[in-house]
């Protein structure tokens, strides 16, 4: 094993007092767990051999994106016959691809709608729940007031004991004072609704971190653990955290519905929780633009609360505070914080850790800006950020071959599918709407003259017809997903949220395909990229 | 309403079962597709069912109202604002291709089309009654041409249709019309681009004589053929030479247009197919060193087209206008437009009768005088 850090003394130095920081008792975690390089974030973060590796796997994903793309613009130009067949054969994958997701996303509508009418409040009675707590983390930088009082108020309007409800404000002191007055002043104002309400403000500078939500959270989970868990006594086994992006307003249920999973699954400290983020918070002031991208993501993770085993912990969740505790409260120096987590927790158990699909909601923004631009900006730069999740894919292969106690099996269909899915992500838009067409354009002349140069673009845009049936799918379930009318919005909105589907081929390349390969070039060049946080606005 | 949560997932096995069952569906449609897409289909004739091998033929026309005809059939038309018609499901052997439509001359060609290969060709049709846009030296103040001489008028537009009102006036008096400033600018291009009255035929006698009968030594004589005018659109070249117009391809072999070419094939073959005139001008060629063959795996491209000039002197040429493929002729009795596509043979239409005219393209715009009188020609028929 290699070790970790870089051979620069004053960066050894800062790492030592990090160390010094967070690393002084390691007694508690899980033995994986206490390898220095558990949570290597980048390949600079090694030395020999394993950065080597590390930085190998780092380029992977960008050269295997690259690679496709410009193999079939060759393979168009000098084997235009085989790039054609590829590309039916594509387009046909492309087809059945979109009826199997569909048939996720109808399935698991159904479980969704189904739980959200049950009282579950009820159903937990027959357990012993009550001395179970509930942690909520809200970490946030510069939200406005609004955003912060209608989470909160969520969590209030909460049916579970409040007093077994402990909220945790994580401001940051990059945010500056106002931040920290704001928070301070939530703490006067909900204060005494709750068991504990803990504000705690994280430092800028500490080593070996980088800025953004995944920092804020782990200072956070240290001093709740300090200053409220351990002064209470509260058995770690007994906290269901949920960590929750700044927007996220919960339903009523959600701890009743939590707990009720918590106590059935076999193994509730080696589960993740994950519900459904519904970006309908703003979803009427939100542009179409906006509303499709929203309830797309939605439609991905319906998908993904079908297959967990292809799935890994996204935005806001919940976990066992004990599994938190096990591996050090996760990575404070990575962007994807929110999927990190799961692998770190999945690594550290040798494999024997699962996604547990809620398929119960929690409310969240959809992404907007003031203006349309800005607007598109922003969609850009969450999308790049969400898909430099690529990251983990390096982080769990590295790990992967280290922990030769996850199943050989389950290490590379793990490996397989996430690679995959990051692959598809970035090419498959791409091939679909713009390289689909490429022998056409790019062909020899002797593949011009044949009828599989003009059948080709008539097949691929009957089987893009087909496969647009799926939008109409996407557009019904998507209205039924959406939040009443509110005054002052016309009727005709909601032929306007129909419509807005047809975007979908635009925003899949410009809001998928473009940030994912942005983000996999990055990484390939070893240009890491920081945390981006997202705009939250409310209208007044 | 169920009172526990429906928290089975969708199982492994249903998941499985779906997608293996989706798997089948692509391993049996990815084959069907590609040889449909390549040419293949399936044949119900004379109650057996068998596997074909199909062509296609690719139509693309100048108007949008036409129709389009293969073997005597109605091709089904494109969808709306298209010009190109995609022909699918076509035997091997030769076709007929004609287009036509109400007003307009038909435009006929008979092409071979081979297996799992798309036959491309172009048509042209120009209406059959000339279509004239009058340009007067006076006009109304509301922009109407108008004539001073009902017999003029009459004579001009005896076998053509004005595309825009005109009026006559029975005086000769001027103050009450105003200056027509394009007739002023179109006069003008008449008086410095001066068209010459001696036909192609007349320069390459001229050229004959001053060779063959001189006494004294001609200057810097190479070759007895001469080349007196040039006219150049993108890679083609028009010349005439020893009385002939020509077509000449002066690009790469990439890029050359299709109807420079044919199937390599027999001499047989090629005359069947495309003609004697194409299998001769290819044996010409063989022969040639200042038109070489392009000689490709599959096809044999010839680098100079012979244009058709109906046995007659040719005294003005250029390009159509907007096109590199047609070309706009003056011949003995009127304005033809010719394509160069001399597969089976070539389509050659009328565009304006007459014997004593002259020509002149500006700006892809086709001005003729006619006597005294100047106009336009349109090359489709306007829609009122």
């Amino acid at each position: 094993m290699g070790i970790v850090w870089t051979k620069n003394p004053l960066f050894s130095e800062q790492i030592r007092l990090y160390s010094a920081v967070f690393m002084i008792e390691k007694s508690h975690l899980l033995p994986y767990a206490q390898r220095p390089d558990f949570k290597v974030a980048r390949a600079n973060e090694l030395t020999g051999k394993d950065r080597r590796f590390f930085r190998f796997l780092e380029i992977v994903p960008g050269v295997a994106a690259w690679s496709t793309i410009i193999g079939i613009v060759l393979a168009s130009i000098y084997i235009p016959f085989i790039a054609a067949y590829f590309i039916i054969a594509f387009s046909i994958y492309w087809v059945l691809k979109t009826i199997f997701l569909s048939y996720h996303v109808r399935y698991n509508l159904k479980r969704l709608k189904h739980h959200m009418e049950l009282d579950w409040e009820a159903m937990i009675q027959r357990f012993v729940y009550q001395d179970h707590y509930h942690l909520v983390v809200f970490p946030f930088y510069k939200e406005p007031r609004e955003v912060l009082e209608q989470t909160i108020e969520g969590v209030l309007a909460a049916k579970y004991d409040k007093e077994k409800i402990i909220v945790v404000l994580a401001a940051e002191a990059r945010a500056g004072d106002q931040a920290e007055a704001l928070a301070r002043s939530m703490e006067t104002k909900y204060g005494n609704a709750f068991g504990h309400f803990l504000v705690t403000i994280h430092p800028g500078d500490i080593v070996g971190e980088i800025a953004g939500k995944g920092s804020n959270v782990h200072w956070a989970l240290q001093q709740v653990k300090e200053q409220v868990i351990d002064v209470k006594n509260i058995p770690y086994k007994k906290i269901v955290t949920s960590v929750f992006d700044i927007d996220t307003v919960i339903y009523p249920d959600y701890f009743n519905c939590l707990i009720w999973f918590f106590m059935t699954v076999e193994n509730p400290h080696q589960s993740c929780f994950q519900p459904v983020p519904l970006f309908t918070n703003n979803l009427w002031e939100a542009g179409a633009l906006s509303r499709v991208m929203a309830m797309s993501s939605t439609f991905w993770q319906m998908i993904m609360q079908e297959r967990p085993e292809k799935a890994a912990t996204f935005s806001s969740h919940s976990v066992s505070f004990q599994a938190l505790y096990e591996i050090g409260y996760g990575q404070a120096n990575v962007v994807s914080e929110d999927s990190r987590i799961f692998w770190n927790l999945m690594i550290a158990n040798n494999g024997n850790f699962e996604v547990v699909s809620m398929s119960y909601p929690v409310a969240m923004d959809a992404t907007t800006a003031a203006t349309f631009w800005g607007t598109i900006a922003n969609i850009y730069r969450q999308h790049r950020r969400w898909t430099y999740g690529v990251e983990n894919w390096c982080y769990i292969v590295y790990h992967f071959t280290k922990n030769k106690s996850i199943p050989l099996r389950k290490r590379w269909s793990v490996a397989l599918l996430q690679g995959e899915g990051y692959w598809s992500l970035v090419t498959n838009p791409i091939m679909l709407f713009i390289l689909g067409w490429a022998p056409i354009f790019l062909g020899t002349r002797e593949f011009h003259e044949t009828v599989l140069s003009y059948e080709l673009p008539i097949l691929v845009r009957n089987l893009l017809i087909v496969a647009m049936f799926g939008l109409v799918v996407s557009a019904v379930i998507s209205l039924s997903l959406t939040p009443p009318r509110p005054d002052g919005h016309s009727r005709f909105r909601y032929i306007v949220m129909m419509l807005q589907w047809i975007m979908v081929p635009m925003t899949m390349i410009v809001f998928s395909a473009i940030p994912g390969l942005d983000a996999q070039t990055r990484l390939m060049f070893g240009r890491y990229m920081g945390f981006w946080v997202t705009p939250k606005e409310r209208v007044k | 309403m169920t009172h526990e949560p429906q928290i089975q997932i969708l199982t492994r096995k249903h998941r499985s079962v779906f997608f293996w069952l989706l798997v089948m569906v692509f391993l049996i449609t990815l084959p069907s597709l590609i040889f449909y897409t390549t040419g293949y289909r399936l044949s119900f004739e004379n109650e057996e069912t068998s596997i074909v091998t199909t062509g296609g033929m690719y139509v693309t026309t100048d108007n949008l109202e036409v129709d389009v005809y293969l073997d005597e059939e109605q091709v089904e038309r494109p969808r709306l604002f298209r010009s190109a018609y995609y022909i699918q499901n076509i035997t091997a052997g030769q076709h007929r291709i004609a287009v036509q439509s109400p007003g307009y001359q038909t435009w006929v060609k008979e092409l071979p089309v081979d297996s799992r290969v798309v036959t491309e060709v172009s048509a042209f049709n120009l209406p059959i009654q000339a279509q004239l846009r009058p340009i007067t030296a006076y006009e109304t103040a509301t922009g109407t041409a108008v004539y001073f001489s009902t017999g003029t008028s009459s004579t001009v537009f005896r076998d053509a249709t004005s595309t825009e009102p005109f009026v006559y006036s029975s005086s000769t008096a001027t103050s009450t019309f105003q200056l027509n400033e394009e007739f002023v600018f179109v006069e003008s291009l008449f008086g410095t681009t001066s068209t010459s009255s001696k036909s192609v035929f007349d320069r390459f006698m001229d050229e004959v004589s001053r060779f063959g009968f001189s006494t004294s030594t001609p200057p810097e004589a190479t070759s007895s053929t001469s080349t007196t005018t040039k006219t150049v659109r993108g890679d083609i070249e028009l010349l005439d030479a020893d009385g002939e117009l020509y077509a000449k391809w002066q690009g790469s072999s990439t890029d050359i247009p299709y109807y420079f070419c044919v199937a390599s094939s027999s001499r047989a073959s090629t005359t069947q197919r495309y003609g004697e005139h194409v299998a001769v001008a290819i044996k010409e060629a063989r022969a040639s060193t200042s038109t070489p063959l392009l000689i490709d795996e599959n096809r044999i491209c010839r680098t100079q087209i012979k244009l058709d000039r109906l046995r007659q002197d040719v005294f003005y040429y250029d390009f159509f206008p907007n096109s590199s493929d047609l070309v706009l002729m003056q011949l003995e009795d009127g304005i033809y437009v010719t394509e160069i596509d001399d597969r089976s043979w070539q389509n050659t239409q009328l565009l304006y009768a007459g014997t004593n005219l002259q020509i002149i393209v500006e700006n892809d715009v086709i001005f003729v005088q006619d006597g005294d009188q100047y106009f336009q020609i349109a090359t489709e028929i306007e829609s009122n």
